[in-house]
């Protein structure tokens, strides 16, 4: 009798859950996404590694400088210009957070909230292209 | 006690830190504010952070660090104490009242809409005005990192 019972609750609970995985149902895709995206790199070397190993040598392991012998640091001093790029990039993805949201609703809201959006993103098309003129895009 | 030597593993356990706040975040069914905590702090103030351990000079590394000193005792005193009184008012404050007191104010077909839908509904009508201001803020703070990059 018990053996019965457990056997048809077991029965219907899983009826009630067809296929999913552990915790968070609506998030199944995200978890086979994270799941076979992490394992195919781990994969990927594991066949490597035992297919052909790797000797270490210390010739293998020096840095390779067009055939001569490797000069000085491999490490270069950093530029201030890398950190500016980094900034304005922050700049604007910031103001993309903040578009987000507008963009989920734009379809309840009216008109106006469309030219409030406008004017944020005018003020910060002024900003960029402020950036712009007084050469913080510069690369070289 | 420092457990990474090199400065840029540090900066990237706290990006693993910030992942996994926002996943908190998803938890507690705010799928809106786990995605901003993925963009804001991973996305824009850890890269910043990281840019910054940058300019450190790389060959200055703590080879042999002592790994216990007095000020770390004083400092895992002080944090195991905070921990625990943490654990106790946690544990004592009654949250079912205090979520069933705050109840938002009715929005047409509220739970038609998702999480983000409504915030985006708030910050259009609701706050406005501060949206503006944000724009403002941001564009601020632009100018002034250019500002100071040109002297």
């Amino acid at each position: 009798m018990n053996s019965r019972s457990k056997r048809l609750i077991r029965s219907i609970f899983h009826i009630h859950r067809s296929s999913s995985m552990f915790l968070l149902y609506e998030y199944d895709i995200f978890w086979a996404f994270l799941i076979i995206s992490s394992a195919i790199p781990i994969l990927a070397f594991l066949i490597s590694g035992v297919l052909a190993p790797v000797k270490k040598d210390p010739e293998k392991l020096s840095s390779y400088e067009s055939g001569i012998e490797p000069m000085g640091d491999a490490w270069l001093q950093f530029r201030i210009r890398y950190y500016m790029f980094a900034l304005v990039f922050v700049v604007f993805y910031v103001e993309t957070v903040f578009l987000y949201p507008w963009a989920m609703s734009f379809d309840v809201l009216g008109v106006p909230v469309f030219i409030e959006a406008f004017i944020f993103v005018l003020i910060l098309i002024v900003g960029s292209v402020y950036a712009w003129r007084k050469g913080a895009l510069e690369w070289s | 006690m420092v457990l990474l030597t090199n400065p840029i593993y540090s900066a990237l356990s706290l990006g693993l830190v910030l992942v996994c706040i926002s996943l908190f975040y998803i938890l507690s069914n705010s799928h809106f504010v786990a995605a901003a905590q993925l963009f804001i702090y991973v996305g824009a103030i850890n890269v910043l952070i990281l840019f910054a351990v940058m300019f450190m000079n790389g060959s200055e590394y703590y080879k042999d660090f002592n790994l216990w000193t007095i000020g770390n005792g004083l400092t895992s005193l002080v944090c195991t104490s905070i921990l625990v009184s943490l654990i106790t008012t946690i544990l004592d404050t009654s949250w079912y009242r205090i979520i069933w007191t705050t109840r938002s104010n009715q929005i047409i077909e509220q739970d038609l809409l998702s999480n983000s839908q409504q915030i985006g509904i708030h910050l259009a009508i609701d706050f406005f005005l501060p949206f503006e201001f944000i724009s403002i803020i941001l564009l601020v703070a632009l100018i002034g990192a250019i500002v100071v990059d040109r002297q």
